[in-house]
């Protein structure tokens, strides 16, 4: 299992609960995201089991919002392979609606993919693809 | 109403509230003890009904709260026990006077108080009061709970009362306004004779019916009461109220549909109490039975089996999901009201608590994200920290681990706010623990060991030092040390370098004043923290046991051999057993240790650490055999690569030895590091013999070191290289010191040489050794010296260099069967080639080439001691270095034919390739000196020698499978016997050197077989005298006998043979005479005939001679030429010649 965090620009993504990427704007409160990342996977772990007992076929990937706090939106999206992104979005930024944000999460699962079809990628390690970092930077941009 | 009680639950709302409080001075123990008997009365089965009756004790309750006691009754105080401490009759009425006091406090709700005084005898006591109790002490008041049920009873009686007071009282009365607190201003002036008021009354009162009759244990009438009063606040918009009767609505239907409670603890402890949960709710049928249309006609009696009455409470009763539905109702109604803030609160906590039963766990969390927002007034510190720390409570309530884990450790972090003045670090510390669970942190290092680390290091990490930081703070330095040390250990890989540096500085800070343990350090709550040991401080990759030195290997004496072969496996080879990899680890390594000598295990380490790694105190654990860990201390340089690193350690008894880890005190932190425990290490086993002690043995010899160290052939591992120079032929003493170092008394000792493999060939024995004299010291004690004398004697062949025999090989060997008369011949050849070589020559590189070297290896074998008992023993080896440098040699050896048969000269070729001047002696002879370069002849007269008469066993015969090699070997033999007779020595006067010269190299078969005694052995007899070079006299006239003996020695029959005598007189000049007919005459035949002679038969033949005239004679005794003589060699048929000198008669 694993994440990704997006905040009005972070991302940040996991393994086995584990961070695997994470990637902040404003980086000088960064613990700051972590432990808003961390507590809203009790959200996520909720919304797969009660998933599971539904529709295991055809399963929305996007959770949708997993809850928000009083500066910031948290939303959840979860690959088949239970790798979990989670990002964080500042809730000021009304342009970012749930169609925009679900769009980032398929790119970013995207993106995800590749970065495991690299043969030297250890399923398992922090993400250190180049490709990935540009990817998370544009969108990023993009929501600024 | 401000203070929010955190642990209500929905059963809440059936209870009554009882408070209990202290009066006077007493101690805290003491009113506890009473307090929880007091509590454990928390039901009661009113007498002569089937309901229950709740009960909910408060030792504090703020009186404020009180004042809500309309809006809700379960937060109405109804009872009031105090206890109180009165040693004498004269504090008495001050006493009783502080009991009114109290009850002034919630004097408007009362029903009923109690007194219970403790310690007071006497008159007083003896009067029956209602309203008070006495008891002698603490211990003796077995009557407490039955005072304390009798004291429900009242309370009940006084509620039942109230209840049927209010439902009934509908007619025409006008109906009070019940009212909250703050809403008391609001309606001054309001229109009291409006409908909208009374329904407003109405409602309420409705609702407070309600309540009372869920207090009173009639669930089914408090559901139609709450129903009829949510229809009527509806239809006056009066939300606040409306939101209580809903929140009583669900109060009622949970209690229904939950009757295991929902409160956690106190659910629990009330579902042990009651019963099955079918038996509870049949305990609610009775109120079922009462629901009828009217409540004014509820009657307590009968039991009507109308079917009806199921259906009316299945329609009261809220479904699981309506009671969610009216929750979220109630709690919108309230958040209407800044004042009612807490209410709001304590029903989203209720409703949680529901949810959680449901286990809807989403919504639940959405109720408690509500609950956060609330906003009630300024919260002091200390209501923070309970908020927050049920909110954690209620998120691990509903599996919400990780949001249960931030809000604890939020209520951490306030215990210790900078606004409070005296932190709390202790209840900070203990909070930080309970989060552990919520980041997946356990304080078990081990837990860190396999595979991925496990949760969010980022988070753990902060967590961490957050302990550190709390267990400093609280004063118990060794807590911080293991949890700072434990962070370094299991955070290695996430921590930065600079964090490395601040960890390892402030773990630095720490341990100067309380050292790391490997103890496990307990908690005053039970939490144990298991010791971290620095695994990865440095990372240890290889440990590998090192077998002893080879001098000091213990051996395994040849005949008990047979014992360790056979393992327990009969096979040679099982891919079971090598694939067993479980055993790899504690696999016996097959080399021994040795008690009380020094063993080493090597360790690869490495510092993963961006500054350099200080460990001290490195030793080894072990166990099976008492170990001395002798602790090393290393630095290693920052981020350094693999580093080998010996640990030693002397064993002091013997047996099995298992090598279980190591120890270090890194950064002052002492650790225990497990092999097992340790991940990715390679280790080739770690259990290993330990044999009983053996002394140990030190060789110093005369000679000097030797940098030249020997190719170590077949494992051979030398201690020591000495080398010396010798010539060739020299022999030299080698003295070794032998000295016991060890610890016990060497008793046995062997010595065997091994002479490397060479080209060379080798005469004689290169090294020889009296091992007697040694032995006689012996036992050698610890410390004592004993020498060994060895004698080192090189005989090399240095005669086949090609240059010097060249121009020597034209003299072919003289195999004339003639005597020359001059037995002692020196021929001086001055030869161009062999002139005196010049230094410039001596020095020439191919003259270096003549240097050959020799290599030996000395083998001493030694025991003592109890390792000698059970068979072991040490091979120390002495590597031996010898080259040799051509002395003399022989260039040419040929033989001339004796006088003798039995004898004859051996003509050698001297050659002296020093660069000194010497002198070489043979046996016999005078000395000759030779020069540098030079090269003589000389001339040695021998016996000629039987070799046949060697002994040779036939079992060494047999081995020599070749019969060249038996043939070489023989030859060898006959070289050194040749050698010993000839004792040929030569001196170098200005170095004072002596040695023997050996012809072995040199004796051709050819002049081997001149040098031999031929098989047939012929003698001649003149006058029965054996006439062998000597002259024979006799006398003119007389007959001479003659007789020739052949003796047969050869292994087959040889003749007969037909000989010849043919005398003649030599003239000293080379002229010989034949015609003697008129000097010699024979007397019968002069032919001898000799019949066929069988192997080492004799056989004679005579004749006889007679000399006419005086003079020298000679004869020659010739062969006919005859068949049987052919195929038998010349040499076999060399008689001696006569030499007969005829004297005149006597005149």
């Amino acid at each position: 299992m694993g994440w990704i965090l997006v905040t009005s620009a972070t991302v940040i993504l996991f393994l086995q609960n584990y961070p695997l990427y994470i990637r902040s704007v404003p980086t000088e409160n960064e613990l700051k995201f972590h432990y808003m990342v961390h507590t809203s996977l009790d959200v996520v772990d909720e919304k797969i089991s009660a998933m599971g007992k539904a529709l295991v076929d055809q399963r929305e990937l996007y959770l949708g919002l997993l809850y928000p706090t009083e500066d910031y939106k948290v939303y959840g999206y979860v690959t088949n392979s239970k790798v979990k992104f989670v990002m964080v979005v500042d809730s000021s930024n009304t342009a970012l609606r749930d169609n925009e944000i679900r769009s980032m999460f398929r790119k970013l699962h995207n993106s995800y993919t590749d970065v495991m079809c690299n043969p030297f990628y250890n399923p398992g390690d922090r993400i250190q693809s180049r490709a990935f970092d540009g990817m998370v930077t544009s969108m990023m941009i993009q929501v600024c | 109403m401000s203070v929010p009680d955190y642990m209500q639950c929905a059963e809440d709302h059936q209870t009554l509230l009882v408070v209990v409080q202290p009066v006077g001075i007493v101690s805290e123990e003491n009113f506890f003890k009473i307090y929880k008997r007091i509590s454990s009365v928390s039901q009661i089965s009113v007498r002569d009904s089937q309901r229950v009756l709740y009960i909910r004790y408060r030792h504090h309750y703020p009186p404020e709260n009180n004042e809500w006691g309309d809006f809700q009754t379960h937060r109405k105080v109804v009872g009031l026990i105090t206890i109180t401490d009165c040693f004498s009759a004269k504090d008495w009425p001050q006493t009783f006077e502080k009991f009114h006091v109290q009850k002034e406090i919630y004097g408007s709700t009362l029903y009923d108080s109690r007194l219970f005084v403790f310690g007071l005898q006497g008159e007083i006591a003896e009067q029956p009061r209602t309203d008070v109790a006495f008891y002698p002490g603490y211990e003796d008041c077995g009557t407490v709970e039955k005072r304390i049920e009798d004291f429900i009873e009242s309370l009940f009686i006084v509620l039942e009362s109230k209840r049927l007071d209010r439902a009934t009282d509908k007619s025409g009365d006008k109906i009070p306004l019940l009212c909250v607190p703050f809403e008391k201003k609001d309606f001054v002036g309001l229109d009291t004779d409006s409908r909208h008021y009374k329904k407003r009354c109405q409602g309420r009162m409705r609702k407070h019916v309600g309540d009372l009759c869920l207090q009173a244990g009639m669930l089914q009438d408090s559901l139609v009461h709450y129903h009829m009063s949510v229809e009527l606040l509806r239809s006056v918009n009066d939300f606040l109220w409306l939101g209580a009767a809903l929140e009583g609505l669900c109060s009622a239907s949970v209690i229904y549909h939950y009757p295991g409670g929902t409160g956690g603890k106190t659910g629990a402890r009330r579902f042990q109490g009651s019963s099955l949960p079918a038996e509870a709710a049949n305990r609610h049928r009775p109120g079922a039975q009462e629901v009828l249309i009217d409540p004014g006609a509820l009657t307590t009696n009968g039991i009507n089996p109308d079917t009806s009455a199921e259906i009316g409470r299945a329609k009261n009763c809220l479904s699981p999901e309506d009671i969610i539905d009216k929750y979220k109702e109630a709690i919108s109604y309230y958040s209407k009201y800044k004042n009612a803030g807490v209410i709001e609160l304590e029903a989203c906590v209720k409703a949680v608590r529901v949810l959680a039963i449901q286990k809807r766990s989403m919504e639940a969390s959405e109720f408690l994200q509500n609950a956060v927002y609330i906003n009630l007034r300024q919260l002091s510190e200390e209501e923070k920290i309970q908020r927050y720390s049920i909110l954690s409570e209620l998120y691990e309530l509903i599996g919400f681990h990780r949001k249960s884990a931030f809000f604890k450790r939020v209520a951490a972090m306030q215990c210790v706010a900078p606004s409070i003045s005296e932190p709390g670090w202790r209840a900070c510390y203990k909070l930080l623990l309970e989060t552990l669970p919520g980041y997946s942190l356990s304080l078990d290092p081990q837990d860190f060991n396999k595979g991925t680390h496990r949760g969010w290091a980022a988070v753990q990490m902060r967590l961490l030092h957050e302990l550190v930081y709390a267990s400093r703070r609280m004063g118990n330095p060794a807590l911080s040390v293991r949890h700072l040390s434990f962070l370094l250990q299991t955070m290695l890989d996430f921590l930065s370098d600079q964090e490395k540096k601040d960890v390892t500085q402030s773990l630095e800070n720490y341990t100067s004043k309380c050292p790391g343990t490997m103890e496990l350090i307990t908690l005053p709550d039970g939490l144990t923290l298991p010791p971290v040991p620095f695994t990865k401080l440095p990372i240890v990759r290889h440990v590998k046991l090192l077998n002893l030195p080879a001098s000091l290997r213990p051996q395994k004496m040849k005949s008990l051999l047979g014992q360790s072969v056979s393992t327990k496996s009969p096979f040679i080879y099982s891919p079971i057993i090598a694939h067993n990899r479980g055993e790899e680890r504690n696999r016996k390594i097959d080399f021994q240790w040795v008690q009380g000598d020094v063993c080493e295990v090597q360790l690869m380490v490495y510092n993963p650490m961006p500054f350099e790694l200080r460990v001290e105190n490195m030793g080894l654990l072990t166990s099976g055999v008492e170990f001395e860990s002798l602790p090393a201390a290393l630095s290693l340089p920052a981020e350094s690569g693999l580093y080998p690193v010996t640990l030693v350690g002397v064993p002091q008894t013997t047996g099995t030895i298992a090598v279980n880890g190591y120890h270090t005190t890194v950064f002052g932190v002492f650790s225990d590091c497990l092999l097992d425990n340790l991940p990715g290490i390679k280790t080739s086993g770690s259990t290993v013999e330990v044999i009983p002690a053996l002394p140990r043995l030190q060789i110093s010899t005369s000679l000097p070191r030797s940098a030249h160290s020997l190719q170590p052939s077949s494992g051979d591992e030398i201690s020591t290289n000495v080398s010396v120079q010798l010539y060739n032929g020299e022999t030299q003493h080698l003295v070794v010191k032998l000295e016991n170092i060890g610890m016990e008394p060497l008793e046995k000792l062997e010595v065997t040489s091994k002479l490397l493999t060479t080209k060379e060939k080798l005469y004689g024995d290169f090294l020889s050794w009296k091992l007697e004299e040694t032995l006689a010291q012996f036992p050698l004690q610890p410390g004592k010296v004993a020498t060994f004398t060895v004698s080192i004697k090189v005989k090399l062949d240095f005669s086949c260099q090609e240059n010097l025999l060249q121009d020597l090989s034209d003299d072919s060997i003289s195999v004339s069967g003639f005597p020359l008369c001059s037995p002692f011949r020196q021929v001086v050849r001055p030869r161009v080639e062999s002139k005196p070589v010049n230094p410039a020559e001596g020095s020439r590189p191919g003259d270096l080439g003549h240097v050959k070297t020799l290599e030996a290896i000395l083998n001493f074998k030694y025991s003592g001691g109890p390792g000698h008992i059970e068979g072991y023993y040490r091979n120390l080896s002495l590597g031996l270095h010898v080259e040799v440098e051509p002395s003399v040699f022989f260039t040419r050896v040929s033989t001339l034919p004796a006088t003798s048969a039995r004898q004859c000269h051996l003509l050698l070729d001297v050659f002296n390739s020093t660069e000194h001047e010497l002198t070489v002696s043979a046996r016999s002879n005078e000395e000759l000196v030779l020069h540098a370069g030079e090269c003589q002849r000389m001339a040695i007269q021998v016996d000629k020698f039987n070799f046949e008469s060697f002994p040779e066993s036939p079992g060494e015969k047999g081995q020599f499978a070749n019969s060249k090699e038996l043939e070489e070997e023989r030859q060898e033999a006959r070289g050194l016997e040749i050698n010993s007779k000839l004792d040929i020595h030569w001196t170098i006067p200005s170095l004072k050197r002596t040695g023997e010269a050996s012809v072995e190299g040199l004796l051709s078969q050819l002049v081997l077989e001149h040098l031999q005694l031929a098989p047939l052995l012929w003698d001649v007899l003149v006058d029965g005298q054996p006439c062998d070079r000597e002259v024979a006299a006799c006398r003119v006239g007389d007959p001479v006998r003659l007789e020739v003996r052949l003796t047969n020695r050869s292994p087959r029959s040889v003749g007969p043979f037909a000989l010849g005598v043919v005398p003649f007189q030599d003239h000293q000049n080379g002229v010989h005479t034949y015609d003697l007919r008129h000097a010699v005459s024979f007397v019968g035949s002069g032919t001898f005939y000799l019949d066929k002679v069988r192997p080492s038969g004799q056989s004679a033949c005579l004749g006889a001679l007679l000399f006419l005239c005086t003079g020298d004679f000679f004869l020659r005794i010739r062969f006919h030429e005859d068949s049987s003589s052919k195929g038998l060699p010349p040499s076999w048929f060399r008689l001696p010649s006569v030499h007969v000198r005829a004297l005149g008669t006597q005149a």
